[in-house]
């Protein structure tokens, strides 16, 4: 019993420390008092903060990042909620394959999408730019905001609006003074987990972006430089914001789970 | 209110076989029957939350039969209540009226006074969640009257409830429907709830209305042998009519030939049923024919009565149930003699 209890407390730490010490030495050396993130550590400071926070171009892309961050993750919790809404309710023929075919982009890489969107953005005359990045967000999010209301949608929530509807309430009326404000915390976890997924999304926001750029396209560009504890910093406020989002989101998720 | 050859198929599954049934203002209609019987089923259609594949749907008159269910003037009770969690009580029982642009004033007060008459005044600002299940059933009772409907729903309502708050609902639901004077129609499958609310009952098996009247003439002169044996327990006799007259039939039984106060056809196999509370313990008397002595195989006590089976020595050892009185001390192993009231006895054919 004791060795076991030995093992499986020693495999746990050992995977905590390996998922955290990255970040951990992210976090550290952030407040580095030295000209380079690397072992010794020299002290604690916040100049490379300071360094930061008065770093234009860092500042513009964390404008930029929050703005195609919100509109986007707007845009997709609005159609992949009505999306999953209006297959829910009217139960169309092959609703089952319709459900698959919007989650399955889920399982192809933000590489492909983001090729597949530059070529057809060419094809159609689309510029490079941060318009482009949003679009990508919406399809990469999409999916997801559609998974997550489609399974708040089931068969009591359908009895709920079919009581609206014995009330006299139109079909309108039943979605927006039933539905949504029942699924309004399912809605903002859903927001808030498509803007987390914007926020540090680089692969789609380097191929479509192009003299407008978002925070993790910055913050990339700034590594080829070399190392400094100045992305510390920039990285450490890109994590922490993640941070707080997921815990909003799981504290929306249980209020949403005991009031259901 | 009245369906006129309505019919709802599923594919190639008969739901609900051609029904005409007829509801007068201010009647509490039950529809009972098994899981699966289609009472259900009639009051979507009746809501418009199912659309008969044949036949109309009119309410006061008026044919609603392709009405969406808002415009219905209806309303339901739905079984796991559908309240609204993220309103307050009285906002739930306003719903209805501020759909129908009631003004907040007026509205507030109308849920007010129907929080009071269903037991729960003082209740309007709670939330939901904090209602007990009890509770909640009377707010969707409160919801649904409030716009005053000319028909009111009630699908299976009292289902989640314990006995003795089903008892207690079952009561307020009689004294409010007789206060309101508006229709009811209510959906159960409990027999008991059937017979202590309905004005009449319509007894349902596989899509078919099989019995339909007051719940002592259902109860007492079942009109079909699914009807007798849904209906609580009964003793069902196979049999055949060996003679006949205008008035009286002679059939013949596992337990001897029993006379009938029923007209039928000679020759016809038929089936005999005998409430169990309907035999009578020792010699016959006013009218009573004997059905011979038996030996007491089980016992029950069960408050009210004492279950007990019986079987007649007779060939084959016919086993039959009786009801008797609590105070009459019945043994196991013990020989009685039963008699019944030929008029208590219910010729069923088929």
């Amino acid at each position: 019993m004791r060795p076991r209890h030995i093992l499986v407390g020693t495999t746990l730490l050992v995977a905590i420390i390996f998922i955290f010490l990255p970040v951990v030495m992210l976090v550290l050396y952030s407040f580095q008092d030295g000209l380079v993130p690397v072992p010794p550590f020299r002290g604690f400071s916040l100049r490379w903060y300071e360094k930061v926070l008065s770093n234009r171009k860092l500042l513009e892309a964390m404008g930029n990042s929050v703005i195609v961050g919100g509109l986007s993750s707007t845009a997709a919790t609005m159609l992949g909620f009505l999306a999953a809404y209006g297959l829910a309710r009217s139960r169309p023929r092959g609703s089952r394959a319709i459900q698959y075919a919007l989650m399955a982009p889920i399982t192809v890489s933000y590489l492909i999408i983001g090729m597949g969107l530059l070529i057809t953005f060419n094809g159609i005359g689309i510029e490079r730019s941060l318009i482009a990045v949003g679009i990508g967000h919406v399809v990469i999010n999409l999916p997801l905001c559609f998974a997550i209301t489609y399974s708040q949608l089931g068969e009591h929530q359908a009895n709920v609006e079919r009581a609206a509807q014995d009330l006299g309430a139109s079909d309108l009326q039943a979605l927006l003074l039933i539905t949504v404000p029942m699924l309004w915390p399912t809605l903002l976890a859903a927001y808030f987990i498509a803007f987390t997924l914007s926020w540090d999304e680089f692969v789609i926001a380097f191929l479509l972006s192009k003299f407008d750029v978002t925070l993790p396209v910055v913050i990339w560009n700034m590594l080829r430089s070399g190392l400094s504890p100045e992305l510390n910093a920039a990285g450490t406020l890109v994590f922490t914001t993640s941070i707080a989002l997921v815990i909003v989101v799981e504290l929306l998720l249980v209020r949403g789970r005991r009031r259901g | 209110m009245q369906l006129r050859g309505v019919v709802k198929r599923y594919g190639n599954q008969v739901a609900v076989e051609k029904i005409d049934l007829d509801i007068a203002e201010g009647e509490f209609v039950v529809l009972l029957g098994p899981s699966g019987s289609g009472k259900t089923t009639v009051l979507s259609m009746i809501g418009g939350f199912i659309e008969p594949s044949e036949g109309r749907v009119f309410i006061g008159g008026e044919d609603v039969t392709n009405m969406p269910p808002a415009k219905r003037p209806k309303t339901t009770v739905f079984q796991d209540y559908a309240l609204f969690p993220h309103m307050s009580v009285r906002n739930n029982v306003g719903f209805g009226l501020a759909m129908r642009k009631v003004v907040r004033v007026e509205r507030n007060a109308r849920a007010d006074a129907m929080l009071k008459l269903v037991g729960l005044e003082g209740y309007g600002d709670r939330g939901i969640h904090e209602l007990s299940g009890g509770q909640r059933q009377r707010v969707a009772l409160a919801r649904a009257i409030a716009v005053e409907p000319k028909v009111l729903l009630l699908d299976e309502p009292l289902g989640a409830l314990d006995l003795a708050l089903r008892r207690q609902m079952q009561e307020e639901l009689v004294h409010i429907q007789k206060r309101l004077g508006t229709t009811f129609v209510h959906v159960t499958h409990d027999q008991e709830e059937a017979m202590s609310i309905a004005d009449r009952i319509v007894v349902m098996s596989a899509g078919r209305i099989e019995d339909m009247g007051p719940p002592a003439r259902v109860y007492l002169r079942p009109a079909s042998l699914f009807s007798a044996t849904f209906m609580g327990e009964s003793n069902i006799l196979a049999g055949e009519v060996v003679e006949a007259t205008s008035s009286v039939s002679w059939v013949k039984t596992a337990i001897g030939t029993l006379t009938v106060p029923t007209p039928a056809t000679i020759g016809t196999r038929v089936s005999l049923s005998i409430r169990p509370e309907q035999l009578h313990i020792g010699r016959a008397n006013e009218g009573a024919k004997s059905l011979g002595v038996g030996c007491i195989s089980e016992t029950s006590f069960q408050g009210t009565h004492v279950r007990a089976r019986v079987t007649l020595n007779v060939a084959g050892g016919a086993e039959l149930l009786l009801r008797a009185p609590a105070a009459i001390d019945l043994t196991v192993g013990s020989d009685v003699e039963l008699s019944v009231r030929p008029g208590d006895l219910v010729l069923l054919t088929a």
